[in-house]
């Protein structure tokens, strides 16, 4: 059990033989993710981590028919290009580790994705793991197996650090994760949290999601009305950052991008919101721990 | 970034919507000299910030001579504006005003696409207008034809796109009283991540919304992330506060978290800084050296998360070259896990010893939250 990604998962990285891309294919080969082959325009014919490289996604599928997820690591100002080419290819999951990316091409990804019915983790998206089964991206680093635990909490950060610090304290405390999804920092969201908290109302496996959210933007509002809707009916606590900018002129951008100073926005106005749906709120990201503990 | 109404103008006049007469007062230039440049008699001053509600808040003078605009600029000059810096005044022709109205594009982040926004009644905060005398049409990104029925949405559609904004706004849009549209105001916010494709944009004057002019330390963070290798880590986020705690954090999410948790133990921070995304020793460095350089610091938390892909080791090593640099005395605090945190812990231990300082370390054993408390208790002590 687990979201998004399961044995079955055959990956591509575009952009594999860049320095993190490289880092990318072996964090999740190491952790048993089917990574089955790269792309990189010009360097094909190249190997990585002894997996082989196309010149395109076109070409790599030719041989390589079951990819069904795509990771890309290239340059922000390459981005645009590379999702486009994974929409084209119907890659189902693309998951967009790349940050600073321009707010319009991120704008025209989602558009094209959508229309085809395809899921972007991202951008700016370190990505997920099914701890036991497979991850995505580079989330838990070299010391992943230390930090995830195969458990029945779903994890949901618009913050990669904070997807493995979340995940490490609640593994710390003896609960494991059904799994960690880092959502990306940006103002537009691919997958957002109300999208990962209906899949996690589905999950089996999961009976209780922990969230870690920012001031600034309004998807923690989206939380409220799923909750509202009774589309998500399990319990959920949730660390909202950013008080402390309150006292920020309005308009300002503190933390992601994302995160911009706006009345209304901040964090102890969407605690507020969410406190009235019954959303447990921890003062201290930590607390998270103890907050969710009961329901595990 | 957010534009002043002067450059916001430029970019709407650009793209074909009319916008008022008018002459850019710098601070120091004579007042007199720019309104007979102008060479209108009744013409509107107005403060040049980077947001708030400038009208409310005294922002705007009218006026009809020489004497009376040079009057009502110095006075502008003198003034804060809901917390913002008055960077320059516009001096501008005064419109014969028969109606205003309101449109704006923005990003909407529930379909996560623009849209553009339109009223006939202007003039005043959009949210205060009934909901229903507002127009909102979503556009297609994809689309260069903006598909709205709306007056000006076309001219503002192109400069939306080809200007990369994330937002702009013209409020009031003026009908004047001979039956043209004018823009009389301009909000417009241009979205930085696509600088590589507007160099224009090095010619926009350096900016904060702290109310103040950027701080040297400001201004040289921001050079730390220029160049070729800009999205090979983050590491030029400096803005200056007023306490007396230096921080380095780590990661957009936690940085926040910290910054919480830092006043939640009753400290107040110097600055607000993270580097994160693996960014190599030589940012650190020069982001450190930064950071440190602030006079009367009485104490420096490091706190980062358990990094995923930042390499521990390569980014303690920026901050040693400073440590060992500048050898500060004050307590200090640090948190931090990932890879290779091993070997960058000896190493800080290491540099710690040869420059005496009085450091305490932490790994993910321990809460970050936690060594705030352990921050606030050295300092009492």
């Amino acid at each position: 059990m687990g979201i998004l990604i399961d044995k079955n998962t055959r990956v591509l990285v575009q952009g594999i033989t860049g320095k993190e891309g490289a880092k990318g294919t072996k964090a999740m080969l190491d952790y048993g993710t089917r990574v089955v082959c790269g792309v990189t325009p010009k360097k094909g014919g190249q190997k990585v981590e002894g997996k082989p490289v196309f010149n395109s996604i076109a070409e790599a599928m030719a041989q390589f028919p079951g990819v069904n997820t795509s990771v890309v690591y290239v340059p922000p100002f390459a981005a645009k290009a590379a999702i486009l080419e994974a929409i084209e290819n119907n890659i189902a999951l693309i998951n967009v580790f790349v940050e600073r990316i321009p707010i319009k091409d991120t704008a025209y990804c989602l558009a094209a994705a959508k229309e085809k019915n395809i899921r972007i983790l991202g951008p700016s998206s370190l990505g997920l793991v099914v701890p036991g089964v497979a991850r995505l991206g580079v989330m838990g680093g070299p010391l992943v197996q230390e930090i995830f635990k195969p458990g029945t909490i779903g994890v949901i950060s618009r913050s990669g650090g904070m997807s493995n610090e979340l995940s490490w304290q609640l593994s710390k405390n003896g609960l494991g994760q059904s799994a960690t999804a880092h959502v990306g920092g940006d103002l537009l969201m691919g997958t957002t949290y109300a999208d990962l908290l209906r899949l996690f109302e589905n999950d089996q496996a999961t009976k209780a999601a922990v969230i870690f959210g920012e001031h600034g933007g309004s998807y923690e509002f989206e939380i409220v009305d799923l909750i509202k809707k009774k589309k998500y009916t399990k319990p959920l606590a949730i660390f909202i950052g950013g008080k402390f900018a309150s006292s920020l002129p309005e308009g300002m951008n503190v933390g992601h991008a994302g995160a911009i100073v706006a009345r209304g926005q901040g964090a102890a106005e969407k605690e507020a919101a969410l406190k009235n749906v019954g959303v447990l709120i921890a003062e201290r990201y930590e607390e998270l721990v103890e907050l969710i503990k009961p329901y595990a | 970034m957010n534009l002043y109404e002067f450059e916001g103008k430029e970019l709407l006049r650009k793209h074909g919507i009319a916008v008022p007469k008018s002459v850019v007062l710098h601070r120091g230039e004579d007042a007199r000299k720019k309104y007979s440049e102008l060479g209108v008699k009744d013409v509107v001053v107005k403060a040049q910030v980077l947001s708030g509600k400038r009208g409310k808040n005294n922002g705007i003078k009218f006026c009809s001579s020489a004497d009376e605009t040079a009057a009502a600029a110095e006075n502008l000059f003198q003034m804060n504006i809901r917390g913002q810096y008055v960077a320059a005044v516009l001096i501008e022709e005064k419109l014969n005003i028969a109606k205003e109205k309101y449109i704006s594009i923005v990003y909407t982040t529930n379909v996560k696409q623009p849209m553009v926004i339109f009223s006939e009644a202007g003039g005043m905060d959009i949210e205060e207008v009934p909901e229903e005398k507002i127009k909102k049409q979503l556009l297609d990104i994809r689309q260069e034809k903006s598909a709205s029925d709306v007056p000006l949405a076309q001219e503002l559609w192109n400069c939306f796109l080809n200007e990369d904004t994330r937002q702009v706004e013209i409020n009031p849009l003026v009908e004047t009283s001979d039956g043209r549209l004018v823009a009389a105001d301009a909000k417009i916010a241009i979205d930085d991540d696509a600088f590589f494709r507007h160099p224009e944009w090095n010619n926009l004057e350096p900016r904060t919304m702290m109310g103040r002019p950027p701080t040297e330390r400001e201004l040289a963070a921001k050079k730390i992330d220029e160049g070729e290798a800009y999205y090979r880590g983050t590491a030029g986020k400096y803005i200056e506060l007023d306490g007396d705690i230096a921080l380095i954090l780590n990661g957009g999410g936690a940085s926040i978290a910290n910054m919480d948790a830092l006043a939640q133990v009753g400290l107040a921070a110097a600055n607000y800084t993270e580097y994160s995304g693996n960014p190599p020793r030589e940012k650190v460095y020069q982001l450190a050296k930064v950071v440190l350089s602030k006079p009367d610091l009485r104490g420096l938390w490091m706190c980062g998360v358990v990094a995923n892909f930042t390499n521990v080791k390569e980014t303690f090593l920026g901050i040693i070259d400073a440590l060992d640099e500048l050898k500060p005395q004050y307590p200090i605090v640090v948190r931090r896990d990932g890879p290779e945190s091993n070997e960058a812990f000896a190493l800080l231990t290491e540099c710690a010893r040869r420059n005496n300082l009085n450091i305490k370390m932490f790994k993910k054993e321990t809460g970050m939250s936690e060594t705030a408390k352990v921050l606030a208790e050295m300092l009492k002590a």
